[in-house]
């Protein structure tokens, strides 16, 4: 199926960002990320942040991969990697600059609401950047408060990798609230990302993406937590509120370990509802988004 | 340049990036007690909390007991040696407190802390802002106890780790 056939045959396209590295793997280190989310500190959730950040002149590094598989029909792998560099500027104050890559196995994903060329094939994603400024610390104060922008430039479409020349910026308010002498943590996220150069991805060129997540994680012995998740995105063409192109929301479990040096976290979300424009009303979306999602973070630190 | 090198390139080289975490015992408990009583002999007592004692100290300190059995030492010659523990973000942090015979505080030394960040929790100058301390200070992180930036969380839970030692001393070592 060639791409003009792909682009007509979906009404919209939108940029999700889910990345991989199926070599990490190989070096025994798993990563995972998502488009939004060039992710600060140590991370309990796949997708979920916490409001903490990196104490002044400390640095991490991240891995994360992530699979998203299962379409309405054929065989869809979409392996999503960001590799990430963070700093903490001030105790308050972190940056983040991330790679993004991709790999695509498509087979047979050619149903009338999640048409896709088959492809086998890596590409680049694109370059971010992220700061994240925290107000209040979950540790000393009745809640913690962050807040965060990313900005970033995608080379090609996160879905199946066709060529683009994207840009974004996505605002994010991070809560957090810790219980039981910090043993059980409540996250709380909701932001916005706004995005040109969408074409020929999607129909339009520019698109709002309403994001949303929360997070409860408890620390059941020494260096482990393990937790649920769940995360939303709604997306709209032209940055119309009255022009919605779909919604889904995902859940699942999450699993962390962290330890002095390093930390990994292992998630998976199942899509629990999606609705979507020209896509049958059986409570789940196809035509951008996945059945189910697997991240695996690992973060060292300096 | 192969589609697939930046895919193994870049986590590559965060892989080759990491490092070995660093030693993290820095005394043991025989270590702590002459850093914190030189010189002195120490008589080790078996002290297990009642329940009502327990919520006593939960009540004066408003701070969560952990563990009813108590490491308690008395020192020859007037005060006390506690071994304590409480929660690291990611494991346990040991400590020991020596009180004055009067229950005020004489020392506190670190014994294994094993956090990723907040380690300035060893310096003399941030422990020394217990030293005099009894149960009735307030003992409030960004109160009468300085707060470390990056390590929030252990001084937190050892500024309350210490206002529960007092609080226990009042109860059950008085």
């Amino acid at each position: 199926m060639d791409t003009s056939r792909i682009r007509a045959s979906l009404l919209y396209r939108r940029s999700n960002p889910i990345l991989l590295i199926p070599q990490l793997g190989l070096l025994g280190l798993s990563a995972g990320w998502s488009s939004t989310t060039a992710f600060a500190d140590e991370h309990l959730f796949g997708w979920v942040l916490g409001a903490e950040t990196l104490p002044s002149k400390h640095a991490e590094a991240y891995e994360f991969l992530t699979l998203r598989t299962g379409k309405a029909e054929g065989t869809y792998l979409g392996w999503d990697s960001e590799t990430e560099v963070e700093y903490g500027f001030t105790d308050q104050f972190q940056a983040s600059l991330s790679l993004e890559n991709h790999y695509f196995y498509n087979k047979g994903v050619v149903g009338p609401r999640d048409a896709l060329s088959n492809t086998n094939s890596f590409r680049f994603g694109g370059v971010v950047l992220a700061g994240k400024y925290r107000l209040l610390s979950p540790f000393k104060d009745p809640v913690g408060l962050a807040l965060r922008l990313e900005a970033g430039y995608l080379a090609h479409d996160e879905v199946d990798g066709l060529k683009q020349t994207e840009g974004y910026v996505a605002p994010q308010l991070i809560l957090q609230k810790n219980y039981f002498d910090d043993t059980l943590i409540f996250d709380v996220n909701g932001g916005a990302e706004f995005a040109w150069g969408k074409r020929p991805a999607e129909q339009y060129p520019r698109e709002l993406a309403l994001t949303g997540g929360a997070g409860v994680s408890y620390r059941f012995t020494s260096n482990w937590y393990i937790g649920v998740e769940s995360h939303i995105r709604s997306e709209y063409p032209l940055f119309e509120f009255g022009n919605h192109e779909h919604t889904v929301i995902f859940a699942g479990p999450s699993l962390h370990y962290g330890s002095e040096r390093w930390w990994v976290t292992l998630s998976y979300g199942y899509q629990i509802h999606g609705t979507g424009i020209d896509e049958p009303a059986d409570g789940k979306t196809f035509a951008e988004e996945v059945r189910n999602e697997i991240r695996l973070k690992v973060g060292l630190n300096f | 340049m192969k589609d697939w090198i930046p895919f193994v390139a870049a986590p590559a080289v965060i892989a080759g990036c990491a490092v070995p975490g660093f030693a993290n015992t820095y005394l043991t408990v025989e270590q702590a007690q002459q850093a914190i009583f030189p010189g002195a002999s120490f008589d080790k007592l078996n002290i297990t909390l009642t329940p009502d004692q327990q919520k006593n100290i939960e009540s004066r300190a408003g701070v969560r007991v952990p563990s009813r059995a108590l490491k308690v030492w008395k020192v020859r010659g007037g005060g006390w040696f506690i071994v304590d523990e409480v929660l690291g973000k990611h494991e346990y942090i040991t400590y020991a407190l020596g009180l004055n015979a009067s229950g005020s505080v004489r020392q506190i030394e670190i014994l294994d802390y094993r956090e990723t960040y907040g380690y300035e929790v060893r310096e003399a100058s941030w422990r020394q802002q217990f030293v005099g301390k009894t149960s009735q200070a307030p003992l409030k992180l960004d109160g009468d106890v300085r707060n470390i930036s990056g390590a929030t969380l252990s001084s937190r839970h050892i500024t309350e780790g210490v206002k529960r030692l007092l609080a226990t001393y009042e109860v059950a070592l008085r």
